[in-house]
């Protein structure tokens, strides 16, 4: 009888510890399956991020998680409720910003606001306060009377994270949070996603495919390629998955003739698609001579040597030996000018 | 009912921020008015030309009709723009709410419903200023018949948007039916006097009986069908449509 016990006092533990918990997630269109199979859990508190490349399954797996979208196979709770049979508990307790831009652009940041606190049953004073607290937090206030088809990208990503604030959601979901805006901005948006996480104490679950976003902010890391999860963990621990260090070699070479290097001090070996050799190691300093020394013995002329401590696009190449940014960004620059096209 | 409110709140606040847009599509309305009114009732100014119209001049027989055909018209913009909404986010707003997608789809329509009734309410207005005969006792009629026919081509909108899914076809069905509709509504000429097979599809064509009940209460000319018809015709395509348009929106994941 204690033990039973015990275990049930474990699980409600396990029920109240988590906020996301995904088994097996399976999403198939038609014959494409776009997730595989995922399984992973977000704590109740922590910034989790899905970092991966255009077409990685992500914004699929968010879709799902919102309710938007029924999975093929497998289970996820997400703030305590099953999302196929509880969807409206769900609803209630999550909030999300798209990936594509979903303000009323004819509308004022204010109108913005007040339909969706109307929409989640807010009116009155207590909607009104509100709406002037979550519109000072992202410093649009002075601009609330403004139509929304006046206001920047980083403006409108704003006023959707203000939007998203307003039922205050114990889970926060930002689908590709800072794409296709400005350095400056991106940054002034990640200083309101920690300040978010800081004041309202939320879980925010992340998608992003830009590696210093999913280092800046998250906790937890799960890189995904293909529909499944490749590898999860902080960044430190993302990052020791591959040597301490990664150097670039160029070498004299026709790009035929480059080989991998073999010695006990490389840990991995590949060759990239511009020709250089891409090492990893544990300390670049220390094997900066021996590599030297492997190129004379060998007959190579070295051209050029950089090296840098790795980073996750690192991790990413060695996980998969694609870049992250190799797919999809042409693609992408051609969505964003469809979508300009179209607003007009 | 707060998301129904929300919802024709939404759509009110849409029509009053785009001015330009909304005195930019009057503009059609008034030259078929102006224009074609006005030439056509120097055409019927012969001597017996009244009877060809039921007893009035041609002005007055074509103001109802023209009333009828700018909420038509609008209500089914209105009700097609909802694919904007799915195209830019606004649907997905709606779905990962813990809200009533029946309520909202429905406040959708009854909001375009609304706007396409104040729509044809100007026109009837400037109607006034250009013939002496219409009857000013027949406004609220025409008014609540125009909301009628708002709920039922905003909800046929809304069904045939949600099929559609993309801006690509619009302009196309915007041409199949809005103008065939308005030519077979009897708007422009009697349908009695139509060879058979127009008289044919003039009878199942919605629009008709809005043009003949509003013709009636402005003009006071007796309804070719009977006025019981004209209500019943039209509030059960409106329900019948606006049924449509919800099953649409239900089937409406994004998948």
């Amino acid at each position: 009888m204690p033990r039973s016990l015990e275990k049930i006092m474990e699980l409600i533990k396990m029920e109240t510890e988590y906020a996301i918990e995904v088994e097996n997630l399976v999403k198939k269109y038609g014959d494409f399956t776009a997730v595989k199979g995922i399984s992973f859990k977000v704590k109740k508190g922590e910034i989790f991020a899905f970092l991966g490349p255009n077409g990685a399954g992500k914004t699929t797996t968010v879709h799902v998680l919102t309710t938007l979208l029924r999975p093929n196979e497998g289970r996820a709770v997400v703030a305590g409720h099953d999302v196929v049979k509880e969807p409206v508990e769900v609803r209630r307790k999550i909030g999300i910003v798209f990936q594509d831009p979903s303000t009323d652009r004819e509308l004022t940041a204010y109108e913005n606001m007040y339909i969706h606190g109307r929409i989640y049953g807010y009116s009155g004073d207590e909607l009104k306060a509100k709406i002037e607290k979550m519109l000072r937090f992202v410093e649009l206030w002075e601009f609330k009377d403004r139509p929304v088809k006046f206001f920047s990208g980083g403006m409108q990503r704003r006023l959707e994270i203000a939007r998203s604030l307003l039922h205050e959601p114990e889970i926060l979901f930002l689908d590709e949070p800072t794409i296709g805006l400005d350095p400056q901005t991106r940054a002034h948006i990640w200083e309101y996603i920690k300040a978010m996480r800081e004041e309202h104490s939320m879980t925010i679950f992340l998608t992003t495919h830009y590696m210093d976003e999913a280092e800046q902010l998250a906790d937890r890391i799960a890189i995904m390629d293909h529909g499944k999860i490749i590898a999860e963990g902080t960044a430190d621990e993302l990052k020791k998955l591959i040597g301490n260090d990664v150097i670039y070699v160029r070498m004299d070479e026709p790009k035929e003739g480059i080989k991998c290097l073999n010695a006990e001090f490389i840990r991995g070996c590949r060759i990239m698609p511009d020709g250089r050799v891409r090492l990893d190691v544990q300390n670049a300093a220390e094997a900066m001579p021996k590599l030297f020394e492997l190129a004379q013995k060998n007959g190579l002329k070295i051209l050029e040597v950089t090296y840098h401590r790795p980073t996750l696009n690192d991790v990413f190449l060695h996980l998969t030996g694609r870049e992250i940014r190799d797919e999809g960004r042409e693609r992408k620059v051609a969505r964003m000018i469809m979508r300009a096209r179209m607003r007009r | 009912m707060m998301v129904f409110s929300t919802m024709i709140y939404r759509e009110m606040k849409r029509f009053m921020h785009s001015k330009a847009r909304v005195i930019g599509s009057l503009v059609n309305p008034i030259i078929w008015l102006v224009l074609f009114g006005k030439g056509w009732s120097g055409a019927f100014n012969f001597p017996g030309a009244s009877m060809i119209f039921g007893g009035v001049d041609y002005m007055t027989y074509l103001v109802p009709g023209i009333v009828a055909m700018t909420v038509f018209n609008m209500s089914f913009i209105q009700g097609i723009t909802i694919i904007w909404d799915k195209q830019f986010g606004f649907i997905k707003e709606i779905l990962v709410a813990p809200a009533s997608r029946e309520e909202a789809i429905l406040g959708r329509i009854t909001g375009g419903a609304i706007t396409a009734m104040i729509q044809g309410v100007i026109i009837l207005a400037l109607s006034f200023f250009i013939t002496s005969s219409l009857k000013l006792s027949g406004v609220i009629p025409t008014l609540g018949l125009s909301f009628i026919v708002g709920l039922a081509v905003a909800g046929m909108g809304v069904a045939i948007a949600m099929r559609m899914g993309s801006m690509e076809g619009f302009q196309m069905i915007m041409t199949m039916i809005m103008l065939p509709m308005t030519f077979l509504s009897g708007a422009f000429y009697p349908v009695k006097t139509m060879p058979n097979w127009m008289q044919w599809l003039a009878k199942v064509n919605p629009l008709t009986y809005a043009v003949d009940g509003s013709r009636y209460y402005l003009s006071g000319i007796a309804p070719t069908f009977s006025l019981t018809t004209d209500w019943i015709v039209l509030s059960g395509l409106a329900v019948i449509f606006m049924g449509i348009a919800v099953i649409e929106f239900r089937k409406a994941t994004i998948d």
